[in-house]
C-alpha cells in the first residue's frame, strides 16, 4: 500500500513539475522533433531542427516509429514532425486532428507521387511502356510461376492499404497483387531485380531516397476523377468505374496542440518552412549514396541558401 | 491404451473422415460449414476496442504515472553509461566475466564490446544496455513474486499458469500497440514490453524450484526449529538457488530479444532501432553488422548471468579474508579507475573516432549481389519447384494445382478416380497390417492434399481436433480445444489461421526432418557438432529481423521466403534437442548394446533413437513453438495469415485486430504444445 500511495504521490508531483516549467519561460525546453525511418524525413526534420536553433531554440531528436510518433505527440511526449504523408496513417491520426490533439500546420512543399513503376530497362523488354496498355500487351513478360498467366505486381504492404488490389479488381487488368509485407522486403526485392535485370512492377512512391540509386520509371495512369466510383468514363476502360489512378497524397507538417502557446516563435518558422523535390533529392544523394554524416550535410545545405531560409527564421524573432 | 478407448476410437475416426469427405463432396465454397459466414462473425475487434478505450479515459492517468517514474531511471543509466568512457565499460564488463567464469569469458566479452565499438555502434549498444538494465532486475522481482505466490497457493498456481502461457505465445507485437495507448509515448514502452516477455520464465523457475526442495531438508529445518519466515528465506530459497539462477538467466534473455522487437515504436536511439532502419532500406550488410552487435550483447550478458548461476551453486566454502572475498570487486575498481584516468588523457579512449571505424557493409552488399545473378536461375528452379510440388498442393490441394502451366498436364477425371483409389488402397493395407492410426492419417492428408487446407470444412476439422484432443490428453484436452477453435472460427479469423497453420507446418515439417538429421549426425561425428554449435547460437541470438533481407533478396516476396525464415528459426530446436537426447544416453545401455554385437547402425537405430525419443519429442514442440513465433516476423516478407493482421492492427492503430490475432496465434501454439506432450507421454508410457 505504502508503494502504491508513493507512485501517486510521484505522477502528482511529475504533473505539477510540468505544468510550472510551462508557466515560466518555456522556450528553453527542448522542441522534441519526431525521426522516422526513413532518409527523407531525416532531412526535413533536421533542416527543421538546424533553423530551430538558429532562431534561438532547443531541439531534441527522438526516434519515433511511423504510427506510435501519433500518439506521442497528442500526448505532448513528441512536439513536431515535419513530414507527415497523410495517406497509409491509420485511424489515429485523423481522430486526434479531429479532436484537436495534433495541428496541421500547412503543407511542407514536397510533391509526392504515388503509382506502379518499373526498372527503366523494362522498356526494351517492353516497348510500348510507359503506357498503361503496355501491361496488358507485356503480360508474359511480368508474369512469375507464382502469378501465371496474371503480371506480377508488387503492392504496398497490406497494414497500408489495398488501394492497387482494388484497382487491380475494378479495372480487370491482368495483373496478380501480391502484398510486399514491408518497405524493406519491397526495397530488397527490387535491388535484387535490378542487379540481376529481371521484370519488375511495383506499388511505389516519390521522393524516396531509391529513385536516386536506382533508374525507375512510372507508369502513365489515368488521373483521379472525383466522379470514379460512380462514372465509368474516365479511367483505364470506359465502361468500368473505380478504375482510376490514385489519388496524390499531401505532405504536411504538424505540430502538438500546446506548441503555439508555448514556443510562439518557432510556430511562425514552421509556418514558413518548405522543402522541394529536388532540395531533398539532392541531400538524399548525399546521405545515401555517397554514404556522408546526415548532419553535416544538412549544415552545408543551410549555410549555402541562407537567402531561402533567412526569413523564416526571421519571423521567429 | 485400454480396449474401449480403442474401440472407440476405430468407430470415431472413420466416421469424421467419412464426414470430411461428404462435407468436401456436397459442400460449396458458400456452405456454412465449409466457411463461417461473415454476417456471423462475433463483434470481438471491435467490442475489444470499446473496452479499451473507456480503460484508458478512466485509468490512463495511473499507467502515464507509472512511466513517468518508471522514466527516470531508465533515462539516469542511460546519461550515466554515455557519460562513462568506453574502455572502462569494457574494463568492467571484463572483469565481471573473469569473476563469472574465468579468463576465456573475459577475452570473448573484451572483443565483443570492441566490435561495438569499432563498428561504430557504441552509443545505440549503450541505449539498449539501459533499457535491459531496468528491466531485468524488475522481470526478476516480479517473477520471483509470481513464483513464491504459486508455489504457496495451488489456486493461484492455477491461475498464473494460463497467464504465462498467453504471455509467452502471443507475439509482442499485438501487445505493443495497448502498452502504447497506456503507458504513452517513450522508452518506457520497451520496458514494459519486455518486463511482460521476460518475467514468465523467472515464474516456472521459482515454482520449479521451490517445489522441488527435497522434504528431508525442510524437515531438518523445522526440527531445528526454524520459523516459517526463516524455514523459508534460510532452507527453501537456498536450497532451489540454482533453479533460481536459471530462471534469473532465462528473463535476462527474454528481456535482451525483447528489447529489439519493443523499439518498433521508438523513443530510444537503439540498436534494435538501427537494425530496423537499416532493414526497411534493404540494406544487407549494415543490418547484419547491426544485428551481430545485439546477439554478441546477449551471448557476453548471457554467459555472464550463467556463469554466476553456476559458480554459485558451487561455491561451498566462504574464504574469511576480505582480499579474497571482495578479490573481483577490488580488481573491478581498479580497472575501471586506470581505464578512466587514461580515457581523460587519450581523446579516442574518450570518443572513437569515425575515421577508425570498420564498416564492411559494402563488401557484404556486393557479394550478395554478386551471388544473386550467380544462382539465379538455379533459386528459381528451386522455388518453382517447392512452389508447385509441396507448397501450392496443401495450400489449395492438386486440384487447383494441377494445370498445364504448372504440371505440364491436365488433372482429368481419370486421374482424379486414380488418385482415390490409390489413397484408399494404400490406407486400406495399412490398416490391414494392423497400423490403424497410420492409416487414418494416410486417409485425412489425402483428403487434405486433394483439397487444400483452406478449402476443409471447418467444422470438421474442429471436431477433428476435439477428438485427437480427447484420445490424446482425456476430456479436459478436448474440451479445450473445442472452446480455443471455437474462438477463431466465431472471431472470424479461421481462414486466417489456416493459412498460418499451413505455413508452419510446412516450415515444422522440413525443420523437423532436416535438422533430425543434422542432430543425428552431429551426435556421431564430432566435427560436425562443433561447425554447427555456433552456427545455432548465432541463429538464436540474431535479431529475427535480419535472417530476413537476404532471404528476401534471393528469394523474392512471398511465402517461399517466409518458409524459409521460418525454418531457419525453427531448425535449431529441432537440431539441438535431437544430439543432446542422442547424446545423453545412459551408458551401460549402449554398452550392453555394443557388447551384444550392434553395429553403428544397429545401435543408433535400434537402441539410441528409441531411448531418445522423449527428448527428441520434446524438441518436436519446441521447433513447433519456434515457428509460430517466427510467424509475425515472417509476415514482413508478405504472408496473409495472422502474423499479417498482428502488422494491419498495429499500422493501423487498431488494437482490437492485432490482439484478437495474436490470441489466434496462441490458440494454435497452446493446442499444438498440449498435444504434442500428450503424444509424448503417450508413447513413453508404451514404452516402458
Amino acid at each position: 500500500m505504502m508503494k502504491l500511495k508513493h507512485l501517486l504521490l510521484g505522477a502528482a508531483a511529475s504533473a505539477i513539475a510540468c505544468s510550472n516549467a510551462f508557466a515560466a519561460n518555456g522556450s528553453d525546453d527542448p522542441i522534441k522533433i519526431a525521426i522516422n525511418e526513413w532518409t527523407g524525413q531525416h532531412i526535413s526534420a533536421h533542416i527543421a531542427g538546424q533553423l530551430l536553433q538558429k532562431a534561438g531554440f532547443n531541439v531534441e531528436y527522438v526516434t519515433a516509429g511511423a504510427v506510435p510518433q501519433f500518439a506521442a505527440i497528442a500526448q505532448g511526449n513528441l512536439h513536431f514532425q515535419p513530414e507527415v504523408w497523410d495517406n497509409n496513417v491509420g485511424d489515429i491520426y485523423p481522430k486526434a486532428v479531429e479532436s484537436g490533439e495534433i495541428v496541421k500546420v500547412g503543407s511542407l512543399g514536397l510533391e509526392p507521387r504515388e503509382g506502379w513503376m518499373y526498372p527503366a530497362y523494362m522498356a526494351e523488354q517492353c516497348p510500348g511502356l510507359p503506357a498503361w496498355t503496355a501491361l496488358v500487351e507485356c503480360v508474359q513478360v511480368f508474369a512469375a510461376p507464382d502469378t501465371f498467366p496474371k503480371g506480377r505486381l508488387i503492392t504496398y504492404p497490406a497494414d497500408w492499404g489495398t488501394r492497387s488490389k482494388d484497382l487491380v479488381e475494378a479495372s480487370g487488368l491482368p495483373l496478380q497483387p501480391i502484398a510486399g509485407g514491408s518497405e524493406g522486403a519491397m526495397i530488397a526485392e527490387l535491388k535484387a531485380a535490378y542487379a540481376a535485370k529481371q521484370p519488375a512492377l511495383m506499388m511505389f512512391w516519390a521522393p524516396h531516397w531509391l529513385h536516386a540509386e536506382l533508374e525507375m520509371a512510372w507508369v502513365d495512369m489515368p488521373p483521379a476523377d472525383p466522379n470514379c466510383a460512380t462514372d465509368p468514363a474516365p479511367g483505364f476502360y470506359p465502361d468500368k468505374v473505380n478504375d482510376c489512378g490514385f489519388e496524390q497524397a499531401s505532405i504536411g507538417k504538424i505540430v502538438w496542440k500546446d506548441f503555439g502557446e508555448k514556443w510562439p516563435g518557432a510556430l511562425k518558422l514552421i509556418e514558413g518552412l518548405t522543402i522541394d523535390n529536388d532540395t531533398q533529392n539532392a541531400l538524399m544523394l548525399e546521405v545515401d549514396n555517397n554514404k556522408r554524416d546526415l548532419e553535416e550535410v544538412i549544415t552545408e545545405w543551410v549555410n549555402a541558401n541562407e537567402a531561402t531560409w533567412q526569413p523564416w527564421v526571421a519571423a521567429a524573432q | 491404451m485400454p480396449r474401449d478407448a480403442d474401440s472407440l476410437s476405430r468407430f470415431l475416426w472413420p466416421v469424421l473422415i467419412g464426414l470430411l469427405l461428404l462435407a468436401q463432396f456436397a459442400g460449396s465454397p458458400g456452405d456454412w460449414f465449409i466457411a463461417w459466414p461473415t454476417e456471423w462473425v462475433l463483434p470481438f475487434t471491435s467490442s475489444l476496442n470499446t473496452a479499451m478505450d473507456w480503460f484508458v479515459e478512466t485509468a490512463g492517468w495511473f499507467f502515464r504515472g507509472l512511466s513517468d517514474i518508471l522514466a527516470v531511471p531508465v533515462s539516469a543509466v542511460q546519461k550515466f553509461l554515455h557519460w562513462l568512457p568506453w574502455p572502462v565499460v569494457v574494463a568492467v564488463t571484463a572483469v565481471l566475466s573473469w569473476a563469472a567464469s574465468g579468463w576465456r569469458l573475459a577475452l570473448f566479452s573484451t572483443l565483443a564490446l570492441l566490435y561495438m565499438v569499432v563498428v561504430g555502434y557504441w552509443p545505440e549498444s549503450m541505449n539498449s544496455l539501459s533499457l535491459v538494465i531496468i528491466s531485468v532486475p524488475l522481470a526478476i522481482a516480479i517473477g520471483f513474486a509470481f513464483g513464491v505466490w504459486g508455489f504457496r497457493s495451488e489456486r493461484a498456481a492455477g491461475v498464473i499458469q494460463p497467464m504465462l502461457d498467453m504471455l509467452q505465445t502471443i507475439p509482442a507485437f499485438a501487445y505493443l500497440l495497448p502498452i502504447l495507448l497506456l503507458f504513452g509515448f517513450g522508452p518506457v514502452v520497451g520496458l514494459i514490453a519486455s518486463l511482460l516477455y521476460a518475467f514468465p520464465p523467472m515464474v516456472r523457475n521459482t515454482m520449479l524450484g521451490l517445489r522441488s526442495v527435497p522434504t528431508d531438508i525442510v524437515e531438518s529445518g523445522l526440527m531445528s526449529g526454524a520459523t516459517p519466515r526463516q524455514l523459508f528465506w534460510q532452507v527453501r530459497i537456498p536450497a532451489a538457488s540454482r533453479q533460481l539462477l536459471l530462471g534469473a538467466n532465462q528473463s535476462t534473455m527474454a528481456a535482451v530479444s525483447m528489447v529489439i522487437i519493443a523499439s518498433i515504436i521508438g523513443g530510444t536511439a537503439d540498436i534494435g532501432w538501427e537494425v530496423l532502419s537499416r532493414i526497411r532500406k534493404a540494406q544487407f550488410g549494415e543490418s547484419i553488422l547491426a544485428g551481430i552487435v545485439i546477439a554478441l550483447l546477449a551471448m557476453v550478458i548471457d554467459r555472464i548471468t550463467y556463469g554466476f548461476a553456476g559458480r554459485e551453486a558451487d561455491d561451498g566454502e566462504r574464504s574469511a579474508s576480505p582480499w579474497s572475498r571482495h578479490r573481483y570487486l577490488w580488481i573491478g575498481l581498479v580497472a575501471a579507475l586506470v581505464t578512466f584516468l587514461l580515457s581523460t588523457v587519450i581523446p579516442a579512449l574518450r570518443e572513437w573516432p569515425r575515421e577508425w571505424e570498420i564498416y564492411p557493409a559494402e563488401a557484404m552488399n556486393s557479394w550478395l549481389e554478386g551471388f544473386i545473378l550467380t544462382w539465379s536461375e538455379f533459386i528459381g528452379t528451386l522455388k518453382t519447384i517447392a512452389f508447385y510440388y509441396l507448397m501450392l498442393p496443401v495450400r489449395v490441394g492438386l486440384v487447383d494445382t494441377i494445370t498445364p502451366f504448372s504440371w505440364g498436364f491436365e488433372f482429368t477425371p481419370a486421374m482424379r478416380w486414380g488418385y482415390g483409389a490409390a489413397v484408399l488402397a494404400l490406407s486400406a493395407w495399412t490398416w490391414w497390417r494392423g497400423r490403424f492410426h497410420l492409416a487414418m492419417t494416410i486417409m485425412f492428408l489425402g483428403i487434405l492434399l486433394y483439397f487444400g487446407l483452406t478449402k476443409l470444412s471447418w467444422l470438421v476439422l474442429v471436431l477433428m481436433a476435439g477428438a485427437l484432443g480427447y484420445q490424446l490428453g482425456g476430456r479436459r484436452l478436448a474440451v479445450g480445444t473445442l472452446a480455443a477453435l471455437g474462438f477463431l472460427v466465431l472471431a472470424g479469423i479461421w481462414p486466417q489461421a489456416m493459412l498460418s497453420v499451413y505455413l508452419c507446418g510446412i516450415a515444422v515439417l522440413i525443420s523437423f526432418l532436416v535438422g533430425g538429421c543434422i542432430g543425428v549426425i552431429a551426435s556421431e561425428v564430432g566435427v560436425v557438432s562443433r561447425v554447427v554449435r555456433p552456427v545455432n547460437d548465432t541463429l538464436q541470438t540474431m535479431p529475427l529481423f535480419v535472417i530476413l533481407i537476404p532471404f528476401v533478396m534471393i528469394f523474392k516476396i512471398g511465402e517461399f521466403s517466409a518458409l524459409l525464415a521460418i525454418v531457419a528459426y525453427a531448425i535449431v530446436p529441432a537440431i539441438r534437442y535431437t544430439e543432446h537426447g542422442l547424446r545423453n544416453l545412459p551408458n551401460d545401455v549402449i554398452e550392453a548394446a555394443t557388447c551384444m554385437g550392434c553395429t553403428r547402425w544397429q545401435l543408433l537405430t535400434q537402441v539410441k533413437l528409441p531411448l531418445a525419443m522423449p527428448v527428441i519429442m520434446l524438441g518436436l514442440n519446441q521447433t513447433i513453438m519456434y515457428a509460430i513465433a517466427m510467424l509475425v516476423i515472417a509476415a514482413l516478407v508478405g504472408t496473409n495469415g495472422l502474423g499479417q493482421q498482428v502488422y494491419i492492427g498495429l499500422g493501423d492503430g487498431d488494437f482490437g485486430i492485432g490482439i484478437v490475432a495474436g490470441i489466434g496465434m496462441a490458440i494454435i501454439a497452446m493446442v499444438a504444445d498440449r498435444f504434442t506432450q500428450g503424444w509424448s507421454a503417450a508413447r513413453q508410457a508404451a514404452y516402458s
